[in-house]
């Protein structure tokens, strides 16, 4: 009823910033999954802030303009805080943006995972090229299955030519097409996080149709990757290894550590600018709602069961990545995306200078 | 429920409100809502609620102007006022108004609970399809268009080719490169937004159109009496009022129609099956006729919508691209498991669809002097409201820019005669079609394509619609 009050106040033409106390930006349109994910988590810390969070989208392409702008304006309001995504992550490594995770303070993020699957027929290590659904958001997974097809020791020319032999990069799907095409058979293997893997594919293997494929792991503090206690024993490393017998150590495995920790360990985080004096009742609000058994539950709707790092921890989780940054790493990643994909990506200096 | 219902109310008013403003109606109505949607983003199927009770609300609406003022609110009651505003010349308005809010209900109630309720059965259907059906169907949808929906066949064609385009300006799907200028422009990268392209195409020019429209008030008294006299004319006229109906549920299933077309159909049928009978002077049957058609087509051009994400209406784009907003895709792989998006649905729609003629028939007197308010008073409340949605993609000047753009496509597109239903059609399935030909490209051959029957008979239908198209002669003007 309130929600009517407010909408019908602001056709009437009052604006309802005058009661906001805080801003969360959030870098993509109304709807999308950060911002889903965003309004559960802004109306869970208002009931311990006690002071309310409005959103605020600012869309654009990849989600870089609205990150953009906080990074440039909006991040010297102390009342601002930014919600950033794993896309975002990705972007920072091989595209032009003006963000810059040094500068900002973490409220907290969580660090998640991406699971796959392949049809319960399909072989994927041999026979026909595995279809997967291919675009700029799943660089990792298409990286990992060519090292797990390719196995050890290649270049990155050769492993290229490995997965152009061994992958069908369908381009041009959205997440619900996928979905479907995979529940179809239409597609040999697919991809989600834990809430969407539980919700759309799970139901195809336990009907006998699918088969777990590999999962990329969860980012540790030293920048190794632990195994997924959700769907334990199928690391791409530990597959990695039970084929090869060997550790995989490649500069394409680098690249693919650098890439899929950018992504996955800043899934969804909240940042403000360094120094803000608010981070510290800002993290109590979160810390609140990380252990309220009733406000977990609802954003483990949305992405699964994951534990948050809060505060420092955030800032730490940044460390770690920049650690994996090299040159030799990035500029493989952008030589892949390039040659493998067909992606545009830029090789940036400035990233290795800046660590 | 409380909740539920104050929301059906206020999508009531608002339709309903929208609905009588004379050139404004359903589209303009939702064109304008772009800017307040977030307001839903924690109760999503409360929005869900809303719109569809703004959808079937400014449909009845509608009829008040055509009928009371000989003019339409969005062409959708161009037909009933045919008829319509000669009865109210004659001081039969509440005559007229109250046949044409009986049949528009009852067509709306009949087909509303065979599409919404039947809805999450027919999702299954999406299982059937694979990827080349999705594609030859989205084919079929623009050959629908492009060859049927009027007689400009050619500029229509060019419309849909440039509504194509400037749905692929942004980034290319294949090598996540800006193109189509948005390599210049940051602002384009993400696509053109559909606020701008649809207020543009459509709210600032109708709006605009409103204020130079002249148009003799009818008499807007309503007797007594006239009320009950023209829910017995619906009675007497029962088969034809159903017939409509089924003309616009028909019209409604096919993709990218709808619209007038569906009307105007009707109201042939009508003048078609009275050969003895004169029609444009007050026939109350040129009322009933298209009346049955309108709220029937809103219902089932939902079907293609919903379960391909194939919009079936002008209406049914933007609305689709609403529910994005709120988080609601349609034409996805679990959208008939989602409950409660169907029972919200049902709910907006039907519950509107009963609330709405109620609250004619009791207050259609207060209602007639609603639609008496000068156009002047209405006017700058509602380009207030185009405006200031159009700034909700960055709040900057390029939003200003890609309006003021628009509006300009959207003025020479109608003076020209060029089909702007038709241009939004393409930009909103633009993404489908180049996102499905590099799908079935991808992942088939001809000779696994030639094997799948469904598709087939597609490919038949559209070269059939293509060479129906150049053999037709003497087509009806819908533009």
């Amino acid at each position: 009823m309130l929600k009517i009050l407010t909408t019908l106040a602001v056709l009437l033409g009052f604006s309802t910033t005058a009661v906001a106390d805080y801003t969360m930006i959030v870098p993509q349109k109304p709807g999308g999954g950060t911002s889903q994910w965003a309004q559960i988590v802004a109306t869970e810390m208002e009931k311990y802030l006690d002071e309310k969070i409005i959103l605020k989208h600012i869309r654009g392409a990849r989600d870089i303009p609205g990150f953009n702008k906080f990074h440039n304006d909006l991040r010297f309001d102390d009342k601002t805080l930014m919600v950033s995504n794993g896309g975002n992550g990705v972007a920072f490594l091989q595209e032009k943006v003006d963000y810059n995770y040094a500068d900002y303070d973490s409220i907290g993020l969580m660090n998640l995972n991406i699971i796959t699957a392949v049809q319960a027929n399909h072989n994927p290590y041999g026979g026909k090229p595995t279809s997967f659904s291919g675009g700029g958001g799943k660089v990792p997974e298409g990286i990992a299955m060519t090292l797990l097809k390719c196995g050890d020791g290649l270049t990155t020319s050769e492993y290229v030519a490995c997965f152009k032999r061994t992958v069908n990069w369908i381009k041009g799907m959205k997440g619900n097409e996928r979905r479907l095409a995979f529940k179809r058979a239409e597609l040999d293997g697919t991809r989600e996080n834990p809430a969407s893997f539980k919700k759309h594919v799970q139901p195809v293997i336990d009907k006998g149709q699918a088969q777990l494929w590999f999962h990329h792991g969860i980012l540790q503090p030293d920048g190794s990757h632990a195994d997924d206690p959700n769907y334990p024993g199928i690391q791409m490393e530990t597959l990695f290894y039970a084929a090869n017998k060997t550790k995989p150590n490649s500069d394409l495995y680098d690249a693919y550590k650098l890439v899929k920790s950018f992504r996955d360990g800043l899934q969804k985080a909240i940042w403000v600018n360094k120094g803000n004096p608010n981070r510290a009742k800002l993290i109590a609000a979160l810390e609140k709602v990380s252990t309220n058994p009733e406000s977990i539950k609802k954003i483990q709707k949305k992405v699964g069961k994951y534990e948050w790092m809060l505060g420092d921890a955030g800032n730490a989780q940044v460390d770690t990545l920049m650690k994996l940054v090299t040159p030799k790493a990035l500029k493989t990643l952008v030589e892949f995306n390039t040659d493998a994909f067909g992606l545009k990506s830029i090789y940036k200096p400035e990233m290795v200078a800046a660590k | 429920m409380i909740e539920m219902i104050a929301y059906l109310l206020a999508g009531v008013f608002y339709g309903l409100i929208i609905g009588i403003i004379p050139s404004a109606g359903a589209s303009t109505g939702l064109i304008a809502l772009f800017g307040f949607i977030s307001y839903f983003a924690g109760e999503p199927y409360m929005g869900v609620i809303f719109l569809m009770a703004v959808v079937a609300a400014s449909t009845t609406g509608d009829s008040f102007t055509a009928i009371l003022l000989g003019i339409p609110g969005a062409n959708s009651a161009a037909a009933t006022m045919v008829d319509g505003f000669p009865l109210a010349q004659r001081g039969r308005a509440g005559y007229a108004i109250s046949a044409a809010v009986t049949t528009s209900t009852v067509n709306g109630i009949l087909w509303g609970c065979l599409v919404f309720l039947l809805l999450p059965w027919y999702t299954n259907l999406i299982y059937i399809l694979g990827v080349p059906e999705l594609w030859a169907f989205t084919v079929l949808a623009l050959a629908t268009v492009g060859f049927l929906s009027n007689r400009y066949w050619f500029r229509t064609i060019l419309a849909i080719a440039f509504g194509i385009f400037v749905g692929m300006v942004g980034v290319n799907p294949d090598n996540n490169a800006a193109r189509f200028g948005a390599q210049y422009w940051f602002f384009l990268e993400d696509g053109i937004q559909i606020m701008h392209v649809a207020a543009g195409l459509f709210a600032v020019p109708e709006l605009t159109r409103g204020l130079f429209l002249k148009h003799s008030t009818a008499d807007g008294e309503i007797r007594d009496g006239e009320l009950w006299a023209g829910i017995k004319a619906s009675w007497e006229n029962r088969w034809l009022a159903l017939r409509g109906g089924f003309i616009g549920a028909f019209i409604g299933l096919l993709p990218g129609l709808g619209g007038q077309m569906a009307d105007w159909m009707a109201y042939g049928q009508a003048v078609a099956s009275n050969p003895k009978e004169k029609f444009g002077n007050g026939n109350i049957k040129g009322v009933i006729g298209p009346e049955g058609a309108n709220n029937a087509q809103k219902a089932t051009s939902m079907i293609t919508t919903v379960i391909f994400g194939i919009p079936g209406a002008k209406f049914a784009a933007i609305l689709m691209s609403l529910f994005m907003y709120l988080g609601i895709e349609l034409g996805t792989p679990d959208i008939g498991d989602n409950k409660e998006l169907f029972t919200s649905m049902t709910f907006g729609f039907l519950g509107a669809t009963v609330v709405v003629a109620l609250i004619c028939m009791f207050l259609i007197k207060p209602i007639s002097k609603l639609a008496a308010v000068p156009y002047k008073y209405y006017f700058p409340v509602l380009l207030g409201l185009i405006i200031f949605t159009s700034m909700q993609y960055t709040g900057g000047w390029e939003d200003l820019a890609m309006l003021a753009v628009f509006s300009c496509v959207g003025f020479a597109m109608r003076h020209f005669m060029f089909s702007r239903p038709a241009m939004l059609i393409g930009y909103i399935l633009a993404e489908k079609v180049e996102g499905l030909t590099l799908q079935i490209t991808g992942l088939y051959t001809v000779e696994t394509l030639i094997t799948r029957p469904i598709f087939m008979g597609l490919l038949v239908c559209i070269i059939g619609i293509l060479i129906y198209s150049i053999m037709r002669k003497g087509r009806i003007d819908y533009a």
